[in-house]
C-alpha cells in the first residue's frame, strides 16, 4: 500500500503494489451486492400484486392461463367441476397494499388424478443472465414471498430452468420442487426457499426473449401430479411433491392469498423490492397491454384505404416482448369505427404485415363501410368490449 | 381450447400476415402474428400437429 503513494508524477501502480486489492472474486462481488440491496433484483414482475389490466376480480374461470393480476398465469388443468375465482384482494400484510387471492366458488368433485392446480411466473431468460447455472459452481437464488389461507400444512414450491429455451412444459425443462410450511391459519406469514440452481452441464442455458425461468406455487394435485423427488434438480414432470391431497379445489370454504413474490441471487431473501407504479405497470406492459376496455373507449387512430377496407396503427407504450397478439372481445358491433361524419360498427380486427414488437398495424376488413380516404378512429361500443394487445411467455 | 384458426392476408399486399383464432366456449378473439416466439404463435403450431386444420381463403 506504500506504493500508491509513489515519489514521482504520472506513476501508475502493478498489481504487485496493489496486492489483494488488484483481484477481485466475482462470487464475493455478487455476495456483497446482495447485501446491499441491488436495486432491481427481484426476478419477479409485479410481486406486489398491484397490477391487474385484465381486471381485479375475475369469476366463474375454469381454464388455465392468465385472468387477473398480471404475470401470474394459472396453470388449472383437469381440475373436473371446479370453478374459481382469482382477484386483486386489499386483504395484505403490513408494508403491502394488494394480494393474489383465489377461491373455489364450485369444488372440483372428484379430484382428478391428473389435476394441475398452480400460479407460475415465467421470466425471460435474458433477465437471468447475471445468474451462473448449468455449471458445477451454479448461483443460489432465494424466493420470498407471504401467504395466507385457512389450510394449514406442507405445500410444494416448484423452479423450473429452461434448457436450450425449452418452454416450461416440454420434458426438457429442468425442475426443481421442494416445500414450505404453513403454520398458522387465516394468518400471513412470509416464507423464504433458497436453493442452488441445476449444477448439470449436459444442458444448454436459455437465451434472449425466450423462456428462462419461472416458479411455480402449487395448490392443487391429483394423485399423478404428486410423488417427485424433492430438493434435486431433474427432468421436468410437471408434477410437485410431498402434496398428498393437496386439494385446493375439493371445497369451497378454502382461500389463499399470495403476495410480496421475489427472487434474487443469493442465500438469503432482503426486504422487498418495491417499484413505483408506473414502472411496475410499464413492465407488465412489456408483455400485456390493455388499449381499452369498457364502452366509448378510444382504441387508435387511422383511415379508409377503400371503402370496406379501414386500417389503424397503434404505437405500443413499451416495446413488447415478441411481436404481440392482438386480444379482442368479438361480439355483434362491438366497435365503432368513426370518421367522415359517420359512423360503421364492426365486429372484431386482424393484425397485418408490418407489425413488429415496437409498432402495431391492424385492419378490418369484414364489416366496414367507409370513404375511402377519410380519417377515422375507433372506439370500443359495448360494455364487454375490449382490445389488448398480448406477448407472454 | 382452440376452436377454429383462419389465415389473415394483409389487405394492401395480399400476403398471408397472421391468424385468427376463436375459443370453445368464449367470444374471445385473437389475431396471432406469424412469429415464432410469440406463444399464441406456438399454441398454433402445436394445435395444427395435433391434427388441427386451418381455414385458409386467400384473396382473388
Amino acid at each position: 500500500m506504500a506504493k500508491l503513494i509513489g515519489n514521482a508524477p504520472n506513476q501508475v501502480p502493478t498489481n504487485a503494489d496493489l496486492g489483494s486489492m488488484a483481484f477481485e472474486d466475482r462470487k464475493n462481488y455478487a455476495t456483497v451486492n446482495s447485501s446491499i440491496h441491488q436495486p432491481f433484483r427481484n426476478l419477479i414482475i409485479n410481486g406486489d400484486m398491484s397490477i391487474a389490466q385484465r381486471g381485479t376480480s375475475v369469476t366463474g374461470i375454469t381454464s388455465p392461463g392468465y385472468h387477473s393480476l398480471d404475470r401470474f398465469n394459472m396453470n388449472a388443468y383437469n381440475i373436473a367441476s371446479a370453478v374459481y375465482t382469482m382477484e386483486q384482494s386489499t386483504d395484505a400484510p403490513i408494508g403491502f397494499y394488494n394480494s393474489l387471492k383465489l377461491t373455489p366458488t364450485t369444488a372440483n368433485g372428484t379430484q382428478d388424478a391428473n389435476e394441475q392446480f398452480n400460479i407460475e411466473q415465467y421470466i425471460e431468460a435474458q433477465n437471468i443472465y447475471n445468474l451462473d447455472f448449468y455449471t458445477a459452481t451454479a448461483d443460489s437464488v432465494t424466493i420470498s414471498f407471504y401467504i395466507k389461507t385457512n389450510n394449514t400444512g406442507t405445500y410444494p414450491i416448484s423452479l423450473k430452468l429452461s434448457d436450450n429455451n425449452s418452454i416450461s412444459s416440454n420434458t426438457a425443462t429442468r425442475l426443481y420442487r421442494t416445500t414450505y410450511t404453513v403454520n398458522s391459519a387465516d394468518t400471513w406469514e412470509r416464507k423464504t426457499v433458497t436453493l442452488q440452481l441445476d449444477t448439470s452441464t449436459s444442458e444448454t442455458r436459455p437465451t434472449g426473449n425466450n423462456f428462462g425461468m419461472s416458479v411455480l406455487f402449487w395448490f392443487g394435485a391429483g394423485s399423478s401430479r404428486d410423488g417427485g423427488t424433492a430438493n434435486t434438480w431433474e427432468g421436468n414432470g410437471n408434477n410437485c411433491t410431498l402434496a398428498d391431497n393437496l386439494n385446493f379445489l375439493g371445497n369451497t370454504s378454502n382461500e389463499v392469498y399470495l403476495t410480496g413474490v421475489q427472487i434474487e441471487k443469493g442465500t438469503s431473501a432482503s426486504d422487498f423490492e418495491f417499484l413505483p407504479y408506473d414502472v411496475n405497470l410499464q413492465r407488465c406492459q412489456r408483455y400485456y397491454t390493455m388499449i381499452a376496455s369498457g364502452t366509448n373507449k378510444l382504441v387508435a387512430l387511422g383511415g379508409a384505404y377503400s371503402t370496406n377496407n379501414a386500417f389503424f396503427i397503434y404505437y405500443p407504450k413499451v416495446n413488447f416482448r415478441a411481436t404481440p397478439s392482438i386480444d379482442v372481445s368479438g361480439g355483434s358491433n362491438y366497435f365503432l369505427l368513426i370518421g367522415h361524419a359517420s359512423s360503421s360498427s364492426v365486429n372484431d380486427f386482424f393484425l397485418e404485415g408490418q407489425t413488429t414488437n415496437e409498432i402495431v398495424r391492424m385492419a378490418n376488413v369484414a364489416n366496414f363501410s367507409g370513404t375511402t380516404g377519410s380519417v377515422y378512429f375507433i372506439q370500443t361500443n359495448n360494455a364487454n368490449a375490449y382490445v389488448a394487445l398480448e406477448a407472454e411467455l | 381450447m382452440i376452436n377454429t384458426v383462419t389465415k389473415n392476408y394483409d389487405s394492401i399486399t395480399n400476403e398471408f400476415c397472421s391468424y385468427q383464432v376463436t375459443y370453445v366456449n368464449s367470444n374471445r378473439v385473437k389475431s396471432v402474428p406469424l412469429d415464432t416466439a410469440n406463444t399464441d404463435y406456438q399454441a398454433i403450431q402445436e394445435w395444427i400437429a395435433d391434427g388441427g386444420v386451418v381455414i385458409d381463403n386467400p384473396p382473388e
